[in-house]
């Protein structure tokens, strides 16, 4: 047989077959689900509202807050500097860059941290590093820094040094009596240019 | 699973290894099927001898096959594959820049190392006019760095542009190379060289 003809029987039924198929659009999980268990039960997701406020306030270039809530929510209220990725949207192509990164300390937040455990969850599986929650989402952040509660009088000075802490992260993240004004901050963050990653080139192929 | 290097299942080393053995078998089997003369290469453009077109033809649809398959069960995530990101006026200034080096010179980069590893003069020669060439883009990078760097277009594929599936477009493309083989019997036949 002649060797065009003998390709031509061997690549056609090929080609067929891969035109039939659907696309393998599945995303392989890095994590088993121990491994998983073990990093929810030690709970190595979380960052206090305090760290994260001592980063806002220091301007710490590594910080990236992550709204998971949906749009409507992130402009009528955000952290300062946050950017807004809805969980509906987490696996969207636009945004792989930004989760899935080496550089900077991604932290998630919801009004609670449902939503934000999710998409940690999700990002964890597929195996990003670097992104984390923010502990009791924005109802505690509400509570812990912009309107502190003072401690009893009886209680030990880390108490009160945490308390003297919030109270001043508060008024500089526009808490305390002024808690609304917080809205002003949210209009003015700018959402960063989306870098794509550097991939790891590899020498072209051809001859 | 795959990339293996990028999914960190063998390191850097490893695969700079494999690649090295890869590349020896490649230039092997290169020079084994008579790569390394330049009338072999010269020959697609007369018509007298196609095999080049038909060699790196079914090696690309080869590589598109496995991947595809590989894709299907689940071996490699086609994202993590690295595509040379397209800029539409180089490729087409370099497109004709190259074709026209391998009909004067009768070898590509490839073929002209495989031909100076069994001592052909041609193929010293033109790997010399190869540096010279790296060597004036880079001194005159200034110059054309515009037109070098113009109409980028990222990392697009055909089957996205079109609107297709990767597998159908594939099946497309192995329809289209076999009538180009076809064609390039034909033209085998047409203009014979006895001599070469």
């Amino acid at each position: 047989m002649k060797p065009l003809r003998l390709l031509a029987l061997f690549i056609i039924p090929m080609g067929l077959i891969i035109a039939a198929v659907p696309q393998n659009k599945t995303k392989p999980y890095k994590l088993t689900a121990e491994e998983l268990l073990g990093e929810v039960n030690t709970r190595t997701q979380y960052v206090t509202p305090d760290a994260v406020a001592d980063m806002i306030i220091k301007k710490d270039p590594s910080l990236r807050l992550i709204d998971v809530r949906s749009q409507d929510e992130f402009e009528k209220f955000s952290l300062p500097g946050a950017i807004n990725i809805p969980a509906t949207d987490l696996l969207s192509d636009q945004y792989a860059d930004i989760l899935n990164q080496d550089i900077k300390m991604n932290i998630f937040y919801s009004n609670g941290t449902l939503t934000a455990n999710e998409a940690w969850m999700i990002t964890r599986q597929l195996g990003f590093n670097n992104n984390y929650v923010l502990e009791g989402g924005l109802n505690y952040w509400f509570d812990a820094i912009l309107n502190p509660q003072k401690p009893a009088s009886t209680s030990p000075d880390e108490e009160f040094a945490k308390y003297d802490f919030r109270k001043s992260a508060g008024l500089a993240l526009g808490g305390g009596a002024t808690m609304q004004t917080s809205q002003d901050q949210s209009a003015t963050s700018s959402k960063p240019v989306i870098k794509p990653a550097a991939k790891k080139k590899k020498a072209a192929g051809g001859c | 699973m795959g990339p293996l290097a990028i999914n960190e299942i063998i390191s850097e080393n490893t695969n700079l290894f494999l690649a090295f053995i890869i590349g020896i078998g490649f230039g092997f089997v290169l020079e084994q099927s008579g790569f390394s003369s330049s009338r072999k290469l010269a020959g697609v453009f007369y018509g007298y001898d196609t095999v080049v077109l038909k060699v790196f033809f079914t090696a690309a649809i080869t590589a598109m096959l496995g991947l595809l398959f590989f894709s299907l069960f689940g071996w490699i995530d086609l994202k993590l594959v690295y595509i040379n990101p397209t800029y539409l006026t180089s490729a087409i200034v370099g497109g004709i820049i190259m074709g026209a080096g391998f009909i004067m010179g009768g070898y590509c980069p490839g073929t002209s190392f495989c031909g100076a590893s069994i001592g052909k003069l041609d193929a010293f020669v033109f790997i010399g006019g190869l540096f010279i060439g790296v060597f004036i883009f880079g001194i005159g990078y200034n110059l054309w760095d515009g037109m070098y760097l113009a109409k980028f277009l990222g990392s697009p594929k055909i089957s996205e542009t079109l609107g297709l599936t990767d597998g159908v477009f594939a099946f497309l493309l192995i329809i289209m190379a076999l009538a180009m083989f076809w064609v390039a019997e034909w033209a085998e036949k047409k203009f014979p060289r006895e001599e070469y």
